[in-house]
């Protein structure tokens, strides 16, 4: 059983690589077709001769071909190297692992935060289908998954820095007055509640409605019927029996909007200053800083395939019927 | 009292008199401000690109050989006297004797010697521009630094001291010397010999800087820390202001519909000076290739047919005002609006407006329209978009049909820029600190290249180019300054654009703070006057 699922892990592994290189050349050839020239961003603001510019297309090999400049890039990637930033001039591996860990508290407060309120949420509603709390709910889910991102997190900064004044409104920490041990943990939360209520919105409602309608549709099966007639309690009936089995296209999904997280956390992390990829990523589009969008792309391309296979195992657990070969 | 305070600064703004400040409390010692920035540099000193970012912090940590003052005159700094040769090519200077790099060493002419030889000139972006006409500089001892001109050239001192153009801030030679100057790693931990000394760098949020103590100027600084955040999001930055969380945003970010009410809350000042040396001006960019805007008539009736107060009042709320001429009225020693004819009475300008048309061939079509035209603007400046919906309602009066396009800015500059593919575009342009370094090189005809910011409009008039040629070697002020207007009148007739407005000074600075900003690089200079007040 165990050695099955480690040929089926190495053999998803192995598929993966040819993927990765896929998404290599077609984003490698994107980025470069986008108009604009990063030695406009590296010289600065103002007009600049051009031998100089010359100079600086050599310099970082922009003057080669583009079938060159991929060919050499993708020697290089293999070999694990994503390459220097044009405009920090320090390893773009480095300057992703330095931006990780914020990204990462980030969508991990709100992956936790909308699945365990979704999941309730949704459990509830589909409980007591059709009453005030459900219509309400579904209609507040509706209003926060068409809200664009940006939008919520002003608004939210608006009631709640601006009038309230209960939370900072940029950045990570307190810079003026900063904070050791304890209180600086506390610090980084209250700087975290904005953004990661802003973040979790849209998956909190994509979550509650795919659990409510999950959840309907598995509470009107008849084994729950059975359950229900053997005596089974009703909190047994509807955790253990229902949503359990109703919970399997959640995870999927829960799976895969990591991937759309990573690549959301660019309007939530601009907005609220953090300084994660996303921030990372609005900025290198900017400067046209190819290796760091490039690395980017591999970067969250690996994790999103990394995040599948970890789908696929937590599938296998909730569900004792999933066998992989 | 504040507002009195604020209408002397805004007069001593408007009229560029270098008038002492009211006199203040003593500025005392201590506190810690907090500068808010839109994006992050690549890099913390002056000499890898002419980055506002990058200067705003470096400029903390690096001494220049002298600064400006608000009539463009050299102020000492690493450079406490400096004399010129009668045949105005040999500069000597004598440099301080007790300033000290942060790791200790002294500073030195060689130090100086090294930076300008085999930093600024081989690696700055412009330096293209001036260095070829050095002839040598060099240290002539421990404290004396000379620098000979192949060629007299009058704005040599202005753009010696125009940090952001020229990138002259000294660098220590020992942490230099045999490197790369574009890979050393001081390059983003900086040892300068400024007021304020670098702490750390978090990458994606902040840069904190820490007193100097052992600065050559007795006394200053007078903060204990600055610390610049990166606030990509303008709203939230401005709500950041408000709370209190940033102390100081400069004017390129301080959004124009909110300097009314930040004038009016005391806990906010407007400081409405410190953007002379850009003396920047918005341009309606004419592509002088297109088949109806090559005909110079066509020009001077969109001139006519614009209403430039409404276009500033609309797209800067009031604040700014309309531009006059192509060089900005900051710049008040040459600066001349009377050849601007084209904004009199809107009724009868319009009626000029259609009757150059119809004379120029292009009359009107069975819809009322001549022809259409597209109009470019890049996202980032809100002004200028709606700068540019104005411009269509106006010129649609004068039968000219106005599609507007927006662009991210790299996409924007290679359109414009480089492919030359554009009819009209809304793009601003600094004129200062000197004509000859931001004026000149966006209509000379040798400028017409594929290049951001220079003569994409592919403008050429040989007269004006005989005269661009010949002013920067006359060393007599007045002489050149006529040769400037001659150089505005010219401009004011061919219309290569239409100057459509001056970018409003208001910087946004936190009443706790005094003397934020003191010379015409005021956005970028030094915070080594600044001081708290409570």
């Amino acid at each position: 059983m165990q050695s099955r699922f480690l040929t089926y892990l190495f053999r998803r592994v192995l598929q993966a690589v040819p993927l990765l290189l896929l998404v290599v050349v077609i984003t490698f050839l994107l980025v470069h077709a986008a108009p604009g020239d990063p030695v406009d961003v590296l010289s600065g603001q103002m007009e600049t001769a051009p031998e100089y510019r010359e100079q600086l297309r050599r310099e970082f090999g922009l003057d080669r071909p583009l079938y060159v400049q991929l060919g050499r890039y993708v020697a290089k990637v293999t070999s694990l190297d994503l390459g220097y930033s044009l405009r920090y001039r320090v390893d773009v591996f480095d300057l992703i692992m330095s931006r990780l860990p914020a990204t990462l508290l980030l969508m991990g407060t709100s992956l936790v935060l909308s699945s365990a309120i979704g999941i309730l949420l949704g459990a509830f509603a589909a409980r007591h289908p059709y009453s005030a709390a459900d219509n309400a709910a579904t209609l507040v889910a509706l209003a926060g998954y068409s809200m664009p991102v940006f939008w919520l997190g002003q608004l939210l900064l608006l009631l709640f820095a601006l009038n309230l004044g209960w939370f900072p409104t940029q950045g990570m920490a307190s810079l003026r007055a900063p904070a050791e041990g304890w209180g600086r943990a506390f610090d980084i939360a209250h700087h975290l509640a904005l953004p990661a209520l802003t973040y979790s919105v849209y998956n909190l409602t994509l979550i509650f409605r795919l659990t409510r309608a999950r959840m309907q549709e598995t509470l009107a099966e008849d084994y729950i019927t059975t359950a229900r007639a053997k005596g089974v309690s009703e909190g047994a009936v509807v955790f253990r029996h229902a949503l359990r089995n109703a919970l399997l296209p959640v995870v999927t999904v829960i799976g895969l909007t990591f991937g759309f997280m990573l690549a959301g956390s660019v309007l939530t992390e601009t907005v609220f200053a953090w300084p994660g990829l996303g921030r990372l990523m609005y900025e290198a589009i900017m400067a046209r800083d190819y290796p760091i969008l490039m690395g980017l792309f591999i970067f969250i391309s690996s994790l999103v395939i990394v995040a599948n296979v970890i789908t696929d195992v937590i599938y296998a657990l909730i569900d004792p019927r999933v066998v992989y070969k | 009292m504040i507002r009195k305070t604020l209408a002397t600064v805004g007069l001593v703004a408007a009229f560029g008199l270098a008038v002492p400040a009211p006199a203040a409390a003593q500025p005392q010692r201590g506190g810690t401000l907090i500068i808010g920035l839109e994006g992050e540099p690549g890099s913390l000193v002056a000499h890898l690109a002419t980055d506002t970012a990058a200067l705003m912090v470096a400029s903390n940590m690096l001494s220049t050989l002298f600064t400006l003052n608000f009539d463009f005159e050299p102020v000492p700094d690493l450079a406490e006297k400096w004399t010129q040769s009668a045949d105005g090519r040999t500069y000597t200077f004598q440099l301080v004797r007790n300033a000290k790099w942060h790791d200790g060493k002294p500073v030195t002419a060689r130090d100086v010697e090294f930076t300008f030889n085999e930093v600024i000139a081989k690696v700055h972006p412009r330096a293209a521009s001036w260095w070829p006409n050095v002839e040598y500089a060099k240290a002539i001892d421990d404290y004396t630094f000379e620098i000979k001109l192949k060629e007299p050239y009058a704005p040599f001192l202005t753009v010696l001291g125009y940090t952001l153009g020229s990138g002259t801030m000294m660098l220590p030679k020992h942490v230099y010397q045999g490197t790369d100057p574009k890979t050393n790693p001081a390059n983003a931990a900086p040892i300068g010999s400024g007021p304020f000394k670098f702490k750390e760098w978090v990458k994606g949020s902040h840069v904190e800087l820490v007193r100097n103590d052992a600065y050559y100027k007795p006394g200053k600084p007078y903060l204990d820390r600055i610390i610049v955040r990166f606030l990509p999001d303008a709203a939230a930055r401005l709500l950041a202001f408000e709370r209190g969380e940033v102390d100081f945003l400069h004017w390129y970010i301080v959004p124009h519909d909110r300097v009314k009410d930040l004038r009016k809350d005391p806990r906010f000042q407007i400081v409405e000076k410190g953007g002379e040396a850009a003396a920047t001006n918005e341009y309606l960019l004419f592509n002088l290739r297109n088949q109806h805007l090559k005909d110079v008539r066509v020009r001077r009736a969109i001139a006519y047919a614009l209403d430039r107060s409404v276009i500033q009042d609309i797209s800067l709320f009031g604040e700014g005002k309309p531009a006059r001429s192509f060089v900005n009225s900051g710049l008040r020693w040459i600066f001349e609006p009377s050849y601007d004819v084209y904004d009199g009475d809107a009724k009868k300008d319009l009626a000029t407006a259609n009757k150059l048309l119809d004379e120029a061939g292009f009359a009107r079509g069975a819809d009322g329209t001549r022809f259409s035209l597209r109009v470019f603007w890049a996202s980032g400046r809100d002004y200028e978009g709606r700068a540019a919906e104005v411009i269509r309602d106006q010129l649609k009066q004068a039968g000219i049909d106005v599609k507007i396009q927006v662009f991210d800015r790299p996409t924007f500059i290679d359109r414009v820029f480089r492919q030359w593919d554009f009819d009209l575009a809304n793009q601003l342009f600094t004129t200062g600190p000197d004509p000859t370094i931001s004026v000149t090189p966006r209509y000379h005809t040798n400028q017409i290249k594929k290049q951001p910011f220079v003569n994409g409009m592919g403008y050429s008039n040989p007269a004006l180019d005989k005269l661009f040629d010949a002013e920067f070697k006359i060393v007599d002020r007045k002489q050149r300054a006529d040769m400037w207007r001659q150089i505005q009148k010219i401009l004011m007739e061919d219309l290569p654009a239409v100057p459509l407005f001056e970018i409003p000074v208001v910087n946004a600075v936190s009443s706790k703070f005094k003397d934020v900003i003191t010379d015409p690089q005021g956005y970028v200079q030094s915070r080594e006057d600044a001081y708290m007040v409570k």
